[in-house]
């Protein structure tokens, strides 16, 4: 079975510090907290890009592993669209087709819009399976019909751990668990929907449908509506 | 007002627009046109055919704070009190009222530890707020913010919306995919493939947008 364990990690900076210890399982996990948290600075940590200053990070049965970084443009290499597909081993057609930019595989990466770069990336790195995903603020520049449909992606997962690194707080993925960071520390919220209780970044909707009598089953954009309609009868 | 009249630019075309003072909210698809139309108000790109006068001043006459969607493009110094420093710097502001203006704008959005480190060395969402606060500390009378809330948290947002309601900004265009920002907005322009297909009060508009992504999940209750 494959599981990430963190043993006391510890990372310190000026006046910023985070410490970490928790194991993840597979199954798709949520990772909230404010802007400088550190949650990029543990999504670097856990793919092994950053050294740690403490502690120490094991990984069972992992073999393969990606991380998808929140700037889609620190990812790009290729000189064209179609060049860019080709170096993440996809069929450019293909995928192209399938996120609306087949009219653009001759254009640079970089002429995209970001909403356009941030979907072809993301469907690069969705085009193949690991054991360790971590995806480190992928709603960043989707519009919402597009975060709809990374979020199905995202629930297609059969195997592996999916981490999500994020603040979005309306349109998310059915997650088998849920993770933030407060006061520096990461702490394990627990599995949904009794987490939303320790939860003290619980998106307002879920907040504000829980004091209307209807806590939804889980945070994804179908539990929520479906937690409305409950309300409305 | 804002007054758009025949305006052309690539894909986008918009025949008459008026742009109330308040606060207008863009959303829409990726690649609708909605990045386009805030370089036009903002004065970064020029319409091909048409007109946009803000007060019976074009864009580039006009007091303007931009936020670009992509946080490192909006950072040109090396550390964050020369970022924010740089609009003053840029009027010849004597350094006394730049050093006092710059702390205190860096105080009310709660970002005064950040003043001396590098920008490099931000986060994705430290760098937006760099940004906004760059973009508010000489006064603008027009704000225009692309999606800058997609790299901040809710606490973070919260407390921005109080300080761009506050800043004194008569016009503020902001585009957003978050739909808890957009319902509270005086004006939301709704764009599909550079046309505005719906606009209105978010009361107006949020109910042509049922049965789809944008359709907030609280609307109705």
């Amino acid at each position: 079975m494959v599981r990430i364990i963190l043993n006391r990690v510890y990372a310190v900076r000026d006046h910023w510090s985070l410490s970490a210890s928790g194991t993840f399982h597979e199954g798709v996990h949520l990772v909230n907290g404010d802007v400088g948290s550190g949650k990029s600075t543990l999504a670097l940590m856990m793919a092994g890009l950053l050294p740690l200053p403490g502690g120490s990070i094991e990984k069972e049965e992992i073999t393969s592993s990606m991380l998808s970084l929140q700037f889609p443009e620190l990812h790009v290499t290729g000189l064209s669209v179609a060049e860019e597909c080709t170096s993440w081993g996809v069929t450019p057609d293909e995928i192209l087709a399938a996120i609306g930019l087949s009219g653009k595989k001759d254009i640079s990466p970089l002429s995209l819009s970001r909403g356009e770069l941030k979907r072809l990336h993301l469907a690069c790195v969705l085009a193949k399976d690991y054991d360790l995903l971590l995806l480190d603020e992928p709603f960043s520049s989707l519009d919402c019909e597009e975060k709809v449909k990374l979020c199905a992606r995202i629930g297609q997962k059969s195997q592996g751990i999916t981490i999500i690194f994020t603040h979005e707080q309306e349109i998310l993925p059915r997650v088998t668990r849920i993770w933030e960071i407060v006061d520096n520390t990461l702490v394990d919220c627990g599995t949904p929907p009794d987490a939303f209780q320790h939860w003290r970044h619980v998106p307002p909707v879920i907040g504000k449908l829980t004091a209307l009598g209807s806590r939804p089953d889980n945070i994804s954009l179908d539990d929520l509506r479906e937690a409305s309609c409950r309300i409305q009868g | 007002m804002i007054t758009i009249e025949y305006l052309h630019y690539r894909n986008l075309a918009i025949d008459t627009l008026i742009i109330k003072p308040g606060i207008t909210t863009i959303t829409g698809a990726n690649g609708s046109g909605k990045t386009t139309f805030l370089k036009l108000c903002a004065g970064i790109a020029l319409p091909d055919s048409g007109t946009i006068m803000i007060d019976d001043a074009p864009p580039r006459q006009t007091g303007i704070g931009w936020v670009n969607e992509y946080p490192d493009r909006n950072l040109l110094f090396v550390n964050v009190f020369d970022e924010i420093a740089s609009p003053l710097r840029f009027r010849r502001n004597s350094c006394e009222s730049i050093d006092s203006t710059v702390k205190s704008c860096a105080e009310a959005m709660g970002i005064t530890h950040l003043l001396k480190r590098a920008v490099h060395e931000l986060s994705g969402g430290e760098k937006m707020l760099v940004s906004l606060a760059a973009a508010l500390v000489h006064h603008p009378k027009v704000l225009v913010l692309d999606e800058y809330d997609s790299h901040l948290d809710a606490r973070s947002m919260a407390k921005n919306e109080q300080i761009i309601r506050s800043s004194g900004a008569e016009y503020i265009i902001r585009c957003t995919q978050q739909m808890d920002t957009a319902i509270h907005s005086d004006h939301l322009l709704f764009f599909n493939t550079g046309r505005i297909c719906h606009q209105g009060t978010p009361d107006n508009v949020f109910p042509l947008l049922k049965g789809t992504a944008y359709y907030p999940v609280l609307w109705e209750c």
